[in-house]
């Protein structure tokens, strides 16, 4: 059954996919109107993969590759539906789409392998599942920023060229894309710290290199954040920051 | 009965020929009580703008009550018999004609809002003088659902049109809305005064305004309830400022390089938008090669200007498409048989000769 839940969730963000595309065709300047259905429909269905798999593990569901990739993607999606509005960047969901789709995939091709994940534990540990549930959501934050830092540059490099693409119109302004992609990391980073903070009062206590790799990726955006602070960091070397960062990021998950 | 659409617009008929027709607001009540006087004309709505004239009207023999409404129009508007090329529709093709010029595509600027509400006005006077039944209420009230449909469902009003425009939505892509925005403007002819109008009527918080003859520099300011800053000075003020408008005289580059990027230095991060719409150029070219700072000479705005026509016209066949759906999904209602019960209302409510009464409604 949970096969099933992520297939279907991953057919939505593909559909999600495909009207970003189309709208973007069309040259118009507002998501398709089932742009936010279809990303609710792929949570609903997200939702229920990582519940069935939760309740299979007896603890949070993140025991595997495709269970992280999974959750990521749901903490990306999650905080879109949430923030996007707030942050008038209704348009963030069109970009965020393919990433969440491409996430879904490589779950979907992980599990195939056939990584059953970790056997349910004897005594479930509060402070574990804290650690990990927070680590992942300050993912997802970190992977919404990096998205809104693609989208200032395609729009910064627009303006500048004196070209404006189809993309031009589709894009909020660069001021709002700046503001969102701070926050973003901000909201990221008090998530990861929680998550870091939990991480001493576990049961287990982690490896020294997943307290390396966890350590790195959040002096690399707490860096972001007092750099920005202390000298008002230019939102071109911002974007590049937080892209280059979540790429960081990314490339540590296999090692948590 | 059926009905009918007879009028004059910017593509059919020149200014001169349309400024004669044109028929003001507070003779308009008139107008619509001759014409529904006219034999065979039952209902009438006149919708007269700087682009258009034209009369929608129910009539049992649209050909015939178009004859005599054209014969009214030259005997009431000095124009000769054969003067005028009247365009005319009936039946299907008079309500597809207004439900294009309420989406804007029959506008002079393809897209364009202001026609929905000059319809929507043209309506209501029609209504408060009595002069609408059956027919026109259906015809005019689907096509409000068809502008709007247009509106959401496409992107006719997407894209400059003209170079102030493309300036006001080059800021706004810059800097969200413009009402934290302040505006430098660096010489005051009569196009930056068109552009400074342009953002501020979009919201732009306060204007600058320097030029080298003071007096003229006061005389802007005081019109766009702005600052006069002494051409000299204009530098000093360049921290406070979001958006440059350049129109100067000056044979040589007014604003450098060097000076934009001590001022970036100290904006912390905040953008810069530079208009230079003088010939030859106010501004040097390097000025957009510094990070956060866009510039835009007055080519370059045209541009984008004749690319957001051009977009518009690629609508077209989608809102015509849109169009097209929705009708024959809902058919066009005036056109609609009316039902058995309400022959009499109709019968009976056949216009009333006097301006002012309302004409009973089924």
């Amino acid at each position: 059954m949970d096969d099933l839940y992520l297939i279907l969730a991953t057919l939505a963000f593909l559909g999600g996919f495909v009207l970003a595309a189309v709208s973007w065709r069309r040259e118009s300047d507002r998501p398709h109107g089932l742009n936010i259905p279809i990303a609710i429909t792929g949570l609903v269905f997200q939702s229920l993969f990582l519940q069935v798999r939760g309740e299979m593990h007896g603890r949070c569901p993140i025991t595997n590759g495709a269970e992280v990739l999974v959750f990521v993607s749901w903490s990306i999606v999650i905080l879109y539906l949430a923030l996007g509005r707030a942050f008038r960047l209704s348009l963030l969901g069109v970009f965020s789409m393919p990433i969440v789709f491409l996430f879904q995939l490589f779950a979907i091709l992980y599990l195939a392998i056939g990584d059953p994940g970790a056997q349910p534990p004897e005594r479930l540990d509060p402070w574990l599942e804290l650690h990990a549930a927070m680590s992942l959501l300050a993912y997802g934050a970190f992977g919404l920023a990096g998205i809104a830092g693609v989208m200032y540059l395609v729009q910064d490099r627009q303006l500048k060229s004196h070209k404006p693409g189809r993309l031009f119109y589709s894009l909020p302004p660069i001021r709002y894309l700046a503001i969102a992609l701070v926050r973003l990391v901000a909201i990221g980073t008090a998530m990861l710290t929680i998550g870091i903070v939990a991480a001493f009062f576990m049961q287990v206590k982690p490896t020294a290199l997943h307290l390396i790799v966890s350590g790195a990726v959040w002096l690399a955006y707490t860096l972001i954040l007092i750099v920005h602070a202390w000298r008002r960091l230019p939102p071109k070397h911002l974007s590049l920051s937080a892209i280059a960062a979540f790429g960081f990021a990314l490339a540590t998950l296999s090692a948590l | 009965m059926s009905i009918f659409c007879l009028g004059v617009n910017h593509k059919t008929a020149p200014v001169e020929i349309r400024e004669r027709l044109a028929i003001s607001e507070h003779s308009v009540p008139d107008h619509l009580g001759e014409i529904c006087r006219v034999e065979g004309i039952d209902e009438a709505v006149v919708l007269s703008t700087c682009n258009r004239v034209e009369i929608y009207g129910g009539a049992a023999d649209p050909a015939a009550a178009l004859d005599r409404l054209v014969a009214y129009l030259e005997s009431h508007f000095a124009v000769a018999s054969g003067e005028v090329e009247f365009y005319r529709h009936a039946g299907e093709a008079a309500a597809h004609h207004l439900f294009e010029v309420a989406s804007g595509l029959d506008s002079m600027v393809l897209g364009e809002t202001e026609i929905f509400g000059q319809v929507k006005k043209a309506y209501a006077l029609a209504q408060e003088t009595g002069t609408t039944a059956r027919r026109m209420n259906k015809l005019f009230q689907q096509s409000f659902s068809v502008g709007k449909l247009v509106r959401s469902g496409t992107s006719i009003q997407q894209g400059s049109t003209s170079v102030g425009s493309a300036a006001v939505d080059l800021a706004e892509k810059i800097f969200g809305k413009l009402d934290h925005c302040r505006v430098m403007i660096i010489g005051a002819g009569e196009m930056s005064r068109t552009t400074a109008q342009s953002l501020l009527s979009r919201g732009a918080r306060s204007i600058i305004v320097s030029n080298r003859s003071y007096d003229k520099a006061v005389e802007l300011a005081s019109e766009l309830k702005g600052e006069a800053v002494r051409f000299d000075d204009w530098e000093t003020k360049l921290d406070h400022v979001d958006i440059i408008v350049s129109s100067t005289a000056a044979p040589h580059a007014v604003v450098h390089a060097s000076a934009i990027r001590r001022v970036m230095e100290r904006r912390r991060g905040h953008s810069l938008f530079l208009i230079d719409i003088a010939v030859p150029r106010d501004i040097e070219e390097e000025v957009n090669e510094i990070d956060n700072v866009y510039l835009y000479n007055i080519d370059q705005l045209q541009q984008i200007a004749n690319e957001g026509k051009s977009r518009r016209e690629r609508q077209i066949a989608v809102c015509r498409d849109l169009i097209a759906a929705f009708l024959r999904e809902k058919g066009i209602e005036a056109l609609a048989p009316v039902p058995e019960g309400h022959h009499r209302a109709e019968a009976g409510g056949k216009r009333n000769d006097t301006p002012g009464r309302p004409l009973p409604q089924s």
